[in-house]
């Protein structure tokens, strides 16, 4: 509590996010997953008066590759809402999108235990 | 012969002594009637005197009566009025503790939309969640507004379209709201919450009294005494007696009483008033829209305006909230498992330090981030960082100096100020 007179601060968010979405429904996950990479297309004009955020992912994204977690996170946005409006610009041809590399495959655990104990019986 | 003398005059004795009989009967009943008629005068002055006395009394009862009767009249005001007065400090007190859930909530719910923010399903249903707490928190605002309480700080400024916008979160229709044209203008940060506040009353009032579907338009205008936001409705607009009401709401003479909104009471015009009238801004609503409806009208003075650019929007807020909960506190140990599938890439700050050039700093991105064959290259900055930097801090501490010291004279002067709102003596 405050004291007398004061007044206390409000510390939440300011403009809700299904403001920015529009109340709009949100896309699948698949189809720009957290690890994909999106920049901008070269050469492109950015759209007629564009939102805050669209301006913000403008020049996120106008440097090189991110991947969409990454814009979600430069934007204090959820990632859902970061992927609707990537989207948007997908839609529009603004951006360029690449698969993140594929995960590095796992060597079975047994062959690095094999390799372990070889390498006690070894040198141990 | 005497007896003929006799007999002549004895005929004639009943007669005179009748006459004489007669006369003295009416000399008796003469004197008699005058004594009557002392008596009556004498009565009569006696009866005049007293009927005086008792003119006189009234007369001086009616002067008690009338007094009684204005100290009746202004004790039951004051009692009104205290009675009033106690039920706004029960009421500002209940709603304060509302209000700091409601925001609480926001939070718990901001954080929760950034966690589970990838599955579509979970986070459609944390805006609903959003949605709602955000209407709820702007009711329990209003009434604090009418008990003379406070609607909560921001602590930066913002720009006038993240104002609109921020409105039209607060509503239950936000989706039928546009909000058109920016200016290069922000909101001070003492104004951000009233001047949203008062239009989310405001476009609650257009949607509420426009067909389902149709649309209310924000238009955001500087002109040359401030900045003017602009809600025009497609719905009937407002009779003569309607205008005159929200006219007299708008620009409140004396505190307005609770109980004289109506039940379901209809308080967008009174808070929208009141916030008007205690940070300095004017709100009308008599004219009318392009669609026919209502137009309302917030002009924002140039005294609440800035030309500062709100701080970007920062991931971080007061984590020791939630330490009950065991939930992990800093924002930067917060955000790896936000992305724990990705390689974790090096978080850079959203915009280079304080008073950066647009135009050289994106010329310097350009350098930075291609190689030499002309590929993209991923940007990656030290120090690593995902706070925004500290350069802006002094300025900021300034102007809460500046907000506090501002309270602290309103206080002063709203004490003084037997015509104002309570809004300053509250006892905790």
């Amino acid at each position: 509590m405050t004291a007398p007179g004061e007044e206390s601060s409000v510390s939440s968010g300011f403009v809700r996010s299904y403001v920015i979405t529009g109340g709009r429904g949100l896309p699948d996950a698949e189809d720009l997953s957290l690890v994909t990479l999106v920049t901008l297309a070269p050469d492109r004009q950015p759209p007629p008066s564009p939102s805050p955020e669209v301006k913000a992912i403008w020049e996120l994204c106008s440097g090189g590759y991110l991947s969409v977690a990454e814009v979600a996170g430069h934007l204090g946005l959820p990632v859902g809402v970061a992927r609707l409006l990537l989207q948007d610009l997908n839609q529009q041809g603004h951006l360029l999108r690449r698969k993140a590399p594929p995960p590095a495959q796992l060597v079975d655990r047994k062959i690095l235990e094999e390799v372990l104990h070889g390498l006690q019986v070894r040198f141990g | 012969m005497a007896l003929e003398v006799s007999l002549m005059t004895f005929p004639q004795g009943p007669v005179i002594w009748a006459l004489v009989v007669v006369a003295l009967v009416a000399v008796g009943a003469v004197l008699r009637a005058r004594a009557t008629n002392i008596k009556l005068r004498r009565r009569n002055t006696e009866l005049n005197g007293e009927r005086d006395t008792l003119l006189r009394q009234r007369d001086e009862l009616l002067v008690v009566h009338n007094g009684l009767l204005q100290r009746q009249a202004s004790e039951l005001a004051e009692v009104r009025k205290d009675a009033e007065e106690e039920t706004k400090a029960v009421l500002k007190a209940a709603v304060r503790t509302l209000q700091g859930l409601a925001d609480e909530q926001q939070v718990v719910i901001e954080k929760a939309q950034r966690k589970y923010g990838d599955d579509p399903g979970i986070l459609a249903d944390l805006m609903a969640m959003d949605h709602a707490n955000s209407q709820f928190g702007r009711r329990a605002q209003g009434i604090a507004v009418l008990c003379g309480g406070w609607l909560g700080r921001r602590e930066t400024v913002a720009s006038v379209f993240d104002v609109a916008r921020s409105a039209q979160g607060r509503i239950r229709h936000f989706d039928r709201v546009r909000v058109n044209g920016q200016v290069n203008f922000s909101v001070v940060s003492r104004a951000v919450e009233p001047v949203a506040v008062v239009l989310a009353e405001l476009l609650a009032n257009a949607t509420n009294y426009s067909a389902p579907g149709t649309p209310v338009e924000i238009n955001i205008q500087a002109v040359p005494t401030g900045v003017c936001l602009i809600v025009d409705d497609a719905g009937l607009g407002m009779g003569q007696e309607e205008k005159d009401r929200a006219a007299a709401l708008l620009s409140p003479q004396a505190a307005i009483s609770v109980s004289s909104l109506g039940i379901p009471p209809q308080f967008g015009f009174a808070v929208s008033g009141m916030l008007a009238a205690r940070y300095g801004f004017r709100v009308s609503v008599d004219s009318v829209s392009p669609y026919g409806g209502v137009r309302a009208v917030v002009l924002i003075p140039d005294e609440l305006l800035t030309t500062e650019v709100p701080q970007p929007a920062a991931p971080a807020e007061a984590p020791e909230t939630y330490d009950a909960y065991g939930t992990q506190q800093e924002p930067e140990a917060a955000q790896p498992d936000r992305w724990q599938q990705a390689p974790a890439p090096a978080p850079t700050p959203l915009f280079p330090p304080a008073d950066r050039r647009p135009d050289t700093a994106t010329q310097q991105l350009a350098q930075i981030t291609t190689t030499s064959g002309g590929l993209p290259k991923r940007r990656r900055k030290s120090p690593v960082s995902a706070v925004p930097p500290a350069a802006p801090q002094p300025v900021r501490s300034n102007e809460e100096t500046a907000s506090r010291l501002g309270a602290f004279q309103r206080g002063t002067r709203s004490g003084r100020d037997t015509t104002t709102t309570t809004e300053g003596s509250e006892i905790q």
